[in-house]
């Protein structure tokens, strides 16, 4: 049984305020709601995958939620947008593949990249700036990473997000 | 032993910071600050009418400058509203505002055409340019101040939100610089003040989204 809409804009309330037990309890609430939200509308092997990245996005636009309003249709809205972009990119992903193609034989701008970004890797915990080489620069899938690198595949996932946002804090650090 | 999701969600669990939500009231509340801000840098820089100072408004001036206003004032609502989502959510009542601010240029436009196409150059453009450019910096305020709050918001349609956060920095810059130019003349406000609203909408539009991160 899934909790009801005021049980959970509760617990967003108390997450906004910085309580992780409320918070865990609501994302796993989340979890199985938006499970049901997705079902039939993504095959299902992807639905997990969104339903983390539908999380994801919860965990990153918190503050957008107001605690004076419903808090399933602020969920919805969000899961509704994520679900419209992953449409997006599995269309994207048919239709541009002999670019993608392309783009991995232009080797050349990835290796000064390369060379730009091993210097803020440095900065990262090995386990972030591992999950981002294998995933964002040799272009691995998740599963692939998670088996190159022995982390969990959800790690990988949580590793790759608080990597980035560490680089995106740290650019301009020589 | 864990599974996936939970590794993922003790991940995000670990990584929660208190929050102060996105709230009607505080949104409001920076908008209002926005525009005084930028009324008393236009008023320290340039100084203001001698009509506002006395208190004897000329009548286009006041139906002009209200008008920005109220168009300022709706995109503003709006572009709070979006980055609050929610399914349900419509953010259509800054159209009417559009709408009624569009009669000044429509307006100088008929008239334009009735006298002929003399329009241009009753316009004053020379002093035309300058409100352009004026009015459109001034907006950088209240565009900074929604672009900053978006960031942090959801808006479901980028696009949209940077149309409408430009659009409020337009009416919002040219309403106070409106507070110092001289010039009561429909050609001149329907053309140039309307021009500035437009050029920061279009600005809005282009600039905006790539800011907003999801």
């Amino acid at each position: 049984m899934i909790a009801d809409d005021a049980t959970m804009a509760r617990l967003m309330a108390m997450s906004q305020a910085g309580d992780r037990q409320a918070y865990a309890t609501l994302l796993a609430e989340c979890q199985k709601w938006l499970k049901r939200f997705y079902a039939r509308r993504i095959v299902p092997h992807q639905i997990d995958d969104l339903v983390q990245d539908t999380l994801l996005s919860l965990h990153r636009k918190i503050a957008s939620y107001d605690p004076a309003r419903p808090f399933l249709p602020w969920l919805a809205a969000i899961a509704r947008y994520r679900w419209v972009d992953h449409l997006r990119k599995v269309y994207k992903a048919d239709e541009t593949g002999f670019d993608d193609s392309f783009a991995a034989d232009s080797s050349e701008p990835a290796i000064v990249a390369r060379i730009s970004l091993e210097r803020m890797f440095s900065y990262l915990p090995p386990a972030q700036a591992r999950a981002i080489e294998l995933v964002k620069i040799e272009g691995l899938s998740i599963a692939e990473a998670s088996h190159a690198c022995g982390q969990s595949e959800s790690l990988v996932k949580v590793n790759i997000h608080r990597g980035l946002k560490r680089l995106a804090a740290m650019i301009e650090k020589e | 032993m864990p599974t996936d999701n939970q590794d993922f969600i003790e991940g995000l669990v670990g990584d929660l910071r208190p929050h102060q939500p996105l709230t009607l009231r505080r949104g409001l509340a920076i908008a209002v600050g926005s525009t005084a801000l930028t009324v008393g840098i236009m008023a320290l820089l340039a100084g203001l009418r001698s009509d506002v100072m006395t208190g004897h408004f000329n009548p286009v001036f006041l139906l002009a400058t209200g008008l920005f206003l109220m168009l300022g004032v709706a995109a503003t609502f709006a572009v709070i509203s979006m980055s609050r989502p929610q399914v349900g959510n419509t953010h259509g009542g800054w159209m009417w505002a559009a709408a009624m601010a569009a009669l000044l240029p429509v307006s100088a436009g008929v008239l334009g055409v009735a006298d002929h196409g003399s329009a241009f150059f009753q316009s004053q453009p020379a002093q035309g340019i300058g409100c352009l450019v004026n009015g459109s910096l001034l907006g950088l305020i209240t565009g900074g101040a929604l672009t900053l709050w978006l960031r942090r918001g959801a808006p479901t349609s980028p696009q949209q939100a940077g149309l409408l956060t430009g659009l409020a920095a337009g009416s919002v810059g040219i309403f106070a610089y409106s507070l110092h130019c001289p010039y009561d003349d429909l050609y001149h406000i329907g053309i140039w003040h309307s021009l500035a609203v437009a050029a920061s909408a279009l600005a809005g539009r282009i600039f905006v989204p790539a800011l907003i991160r999801w």
